[in-house]
């Protein structure tokens, strides 16, 4: 997806944050993306680095953690990760998508004000 | 010194708010709100014309290009109030824009608000814009095998609509691939079969429309 948009929108929550709690400087970012999110972290550490310079946010790592498809049946409860239409258990087609599509900002390691 | 804080928090944040705001106004009125997203070229503003046309509903038109009027002066001439963004080599529209452009538009007397989002079928896919539900859109000349090659969208729409079917004879389009894999995504999702040019499988989707404008005006009491 738009990788550039994303890491804009990171710079611009964190700096608001950084400036609201007085953090010295944030020195790990880390995200959570999940399978179906279209995200190349590559491209997204790379906008990142681009979209921080300049910044008080410069410098600061991104580390992103990957987060496997995941559903649950709605019919039995049963949760299962292999990509398949109906529940391994029951049968049933009512499948929800429970974990492969976050797009979150789990922390940040920051340095205090001393 | 160092220390972890834990946000848990989406990266859409800011979106997201502008999408919230969106959907808690269009709640009030009763207006359902359609994203519908497609190729280029795959028949958004052909389907949007053919609505106006035939299926008797009022409705409005939001819509995303990288460039020219061209799509909104087609629904202009059949009397659907358009707005058009142009998103200078933006390749989606994002709520915060969308807000505005509802701004320009007799909100309060329709059943449907369409967005017709730029083409493509990727980014638009991911930002939420307040809508009700996203409509997926492929034309057969692009190939079967889309559905799995984008699954976000696919999987993440409430409808799926297949156009250009007049082309059938004449492509080599695995219809069961389509099928199948679209079900793998999405097993809840109709899939229509459209033809903008004859209107055939246009009454599905009108019915489709009615059903949901139905279901929005009764939760909005």
């Amino acid at each position: 997806m738009h990788e550039v948009s994303l890491a804009e929108s990171i710079v611009t929550a964190l700096l608001q944050m950084k400036e609201e709690q007085q953090w010295k400087s944030v020195v790990e970012v880390r995200l959570r993306i999940g399978a179906l999110r279209q995200v190349f972290p590559d491209i997204l550490s790379f906008a990142f680095s681009t979209v921080t310079r300049g910044t008080a946010l410069e410098g600061a790592r991104l580390v992103v953690e990957d987060v496997p498809l995941s559903f649950r049946c709605r019919d039995c409860g049963t949760s299962w990760q292999e990509e398949t239409v109906l529940c391994p258990a029951c049968g049933s087609i009512h499948r929800e998508t429970t974990a492969g599509l976050e797009l979150d900002i789990e922390s940040v390691e920051v340095e205090e004000q001393s | 010194m160092s220390k972890i804080v834990t946000l848990q928090q989406s990266i859409m944040a800011e979106d997201e708010k502008f999408a919230a705001s969106i959907r808690e106004a269009n709640r009030k009125r009763g207006l359902l709100m359609v994203n519908i997203i497609g190729s280029p070229g795959c028949g958004k503003t052909t389907l949007l014309e053919r609505t106006a046309k035939e299926s008797g509903l009022s409705f409005a038109v939001i819509e995303g290009d990288l460039a020219t009027n061209r799509d909104a002066e087609r629904l202009d001439v059949l009397g659907v109030p358009v707005v058009q963004v142009n998103t200078h080599g933006g390749c989606h529209l994002e709520a915060n824009v969308v807000e505005k452009a509802m701004e320009a538009l007799p909100l309060d007397s329709l059943d449907i608000l369409f967005v017709e989002n730029v083409g493509n079928l990727v980014c638009p896919a991911e930002f939420d814009l307040g809508e009700d539900f996203k409509a997926a859109m492929l034309s057969t000349p692009e190939g079967a095998d889309k559905p799995l090659k984008y699954p976000y969208l696919f999987s993440s729409s409430k409808i799926v609509l297949l156009t250009k079917t007049d082309l059938l004879p004449y492509l080599p389009f695995d219809m069961k691939m389509f099928t199948d894999d679209v079900k793998a995504l999405n097993p809840e999702a109709p899939v229509l079969h459209l033809n903008g040019i004859t209107g055939e499988g246009f009454g599905g989707w009108t019915d489709f429309l009615k059903d949901r404008i139905k279901e929005k005006k009764t939760d909005a009491r």
